[in-house]
């Protein structure tokens, strides 16, 4: 399966930061940038951004990621753009007609918004492609207190779910090979022709189920109090990432109460 | 090690009990390999041993079984845990977590083993069953012997005093297949680790066990040295174990009267045996 955000390793600082500290940093960069009007304030922290994903060497994953964000954001744009009355005129879409009129405040505060969201949505996949998810999860367990079957069971869903699309790829070509017909552009047909694909796989998914849970039993799950492999402490590097992130939302705050 | 006596078991909803009257001991320190037809109770028998039987399933139990002077069904789920380590069938559905190290932690962290004697204890028992060089692997690109030998680790690093697998090789090519085998040799002999292997694969048993158990019908049919067992063709034909070729081939020698001693049960002792009997005949 090739997930669309997965984790890419490294060993960057970025990568190297504890997971608490990176999920305040996307709560930071959004509090920042939804203080500030100033387009070149939120464009500097999306080149921060970058320059995160850069050190981290996942600027190359990023690229579909940040295409599609700038696709988005270009659409949004086109359609926030007119209606926009404040400001001089600056053109119209159609000057011959003088119809469609777009103004200087009408574009500063589109680019305003698409840059926003640049920078608030580019965050996450980084955040992701980082950090092992079942890092981000241990450190939600230690640190925020999640308890340990919900992360538990957080941890088997993904993992199983490569699984569950390999299993559904033999089921489904199992059940091909023997003439059944799964090509349809109707989605109410498609939906009748997963019914057949689908009971063979929850009987095989409960089936693996079942086992795991034997195979966990035996390890001793379950039998009271347990400890912690992974180290979830917080570093010097992670204190003062988030001293500087709580410097900026702090400007951020004043600069908003003083405009 | 291993206690059985007059062991009756029967699933919930089935008429017929999948376990009758089973008595086995096994000592601490052995090797026992057990072998038989599907159907022939060998997996309930191994969760018989591992105490999910009767913990988690239900049915009708009967007798006792006692396995490092625990009795299965009234220890508690921590100090089997401890005393048995079981490794299943399919190497995909026991691993849970994504890395090698935190398979091997997470039995460490339900008993509640502090970190620092945690680190060492995943290191030991990578090294037993020698994949230290795969600690930091993802767990999802493993070959099929190597998922087999994290899963044996990870339960070894609860310093078990049994090993109980149920056929561990049945999912693995002829390599990996030997390679958990090897694995479970070292276990034995270097770490006095008593090993119950279920398996198909006589050929894989005779090579690497002491002793051998038969079982067929819920019921154990024979039990004892494995060349004793394997010389007795009409036993192993009856009950549909395909007996290897060294063994087809010495049965073939024995019918001709050819050869009356010890039973072989490898291409070595075989081909020793082959050559004693030629001898006088290319000397002349």
């Amino acid at each position: 399966m090739s997930a669309f955000v997965e984790y890419i390793p490294g060993n960057s600082i970025f990568h190297r930061l504890n997971p608490i500290t990176k999920i305040l940093w996307t709560f930071s960069v959004m509090i920042v940038c939804f203080l500030t009007e100033n387009p070149l304030a939120v464009l500097s922290v999306f080149i921060v951004n970058l320059v995160i994903a850069a050190t981290g060497n996942i600027i190359r994953q990023m690229y579909p990621i940040l295409r599609g964000l700038l696709v988005f954001c270009t659409i949004l744009s086109l359609c926030q753009v007119f209606f926009i009355k404040e400001g001089t005129v600056v053109l119209y879409a159609l000057p011959w007609f003088r119809l469609g009129p777009v103004t200087d405040r009408g574009i500063r505060l589109c680019v305003l918004i698409s840059l926003r969201m640049l920078s608030t949505a580019s965050t996450v996949p980084i955040l992701l492609m980082t950090t092992p998810m079942s890092d981000i999860i241990t450190a939600m367990t230690e640190k925020l207190r999640l308890p340990y079957k919900y992360s538990l069971m957080l941890t088997i869903a993904l993992k199983f779910i490569p699984s569950f699309i390999d299993e559904m790829n033999q089921v489904m070509q199992a059940q091909m090979s023997r003439g059944y017909n799964s090509d349809t552009k109707n989605p109410f047909r498609k939906f009748l022709i997963i019914i057949p694909l689908a009971i063979p796989l929850l009987i095989t998914s409960i089936q693996k189920s079942r086992l795991l849970a034997i195979s966990m039993e035996v390890r001793g799950f379950g039998s009271g109090k347990r400890s912690c492999y992974k180290d979830c402490s917080m570093g010097n590097a992670d204190y003062i990432a988030i001293i500087i992130m709580a410097s900026f939302v702090l400007a951020g705050i004043a600069a908003a109460l003083i405009t | 090690m291993i206690e059985i006596h007059d062991l009756t078991f029967t699933y919930s909803g089935s008429g017929s009990p999948a376990l009758e009257n089973i008595n086995l001991r096994v000592a601490g320190g052995e090797f026992v390999g057990i072998s038989g037809p599907a159907g022939a109770g060998k997996t309930t028998l191994a969760l018989c041993i591992n105490g999910v039987i009767p913990h988690f399933m239900d049915g009708s139990f009967h007798g006792t079984v006692i396995v490092d002077g625990y009795d299965t069904a009234s220890a508690g789920c921590k100090e089997l845990a401890c005393s048995v380590g079981s490794v299943f069938q399919d190497p995909e559905s026991q691993i849970v977590f994504s890395t090698v190290e935190e398979e091997i932690a997470f039995g460490l962290e339900n008993l509640n083993i502090p970190r620092k004697e945690m680190v060492s204890r995943i290191d030991e028992s990578l090294k037993m069953v020698g994949i230290s060089h795969l600690k930091r692997c993802s767990t999802s690109h493993l070959s099929g012997g190597q998922k087999q030998r994290v899963a044996i680790a990870s339960a070894i690093a609860l310093k078990p005093k049994v090993l109980i697998l149920d056929e561990p090789t049945s999912e693995l090519d002829p390599q990996g297949s030997m390679e958990v085998f090897k694995t479970l040799e070292n276990l034995n002999s270097n770490h006095n680790i008593t090993v119950v292997v279920i398996e198909q694969k006589i050929q894989l048993l005779s090579e690497f066990c002491q002793r051998l158990v038969i079982m067929d019908k819920g019921k154990i049919m024979m039990d004892g040295p494995v060349k004793s067992i394997l010389s007795n063709r009409e036993v192993l034909n009856f009950l549909g174990i395909d007996s290897f070729p060294v063994a087809k081939l010495m049965h073939l020698i024995r019918d001709k009267g050819l050869y009356d001693g010890e039973f072989p049960v490898n291409i070595d002792e075989a081909f020793d045996i082959i050559s004693y009997i030629l001898k006088p005949k290319i000397l002349h």
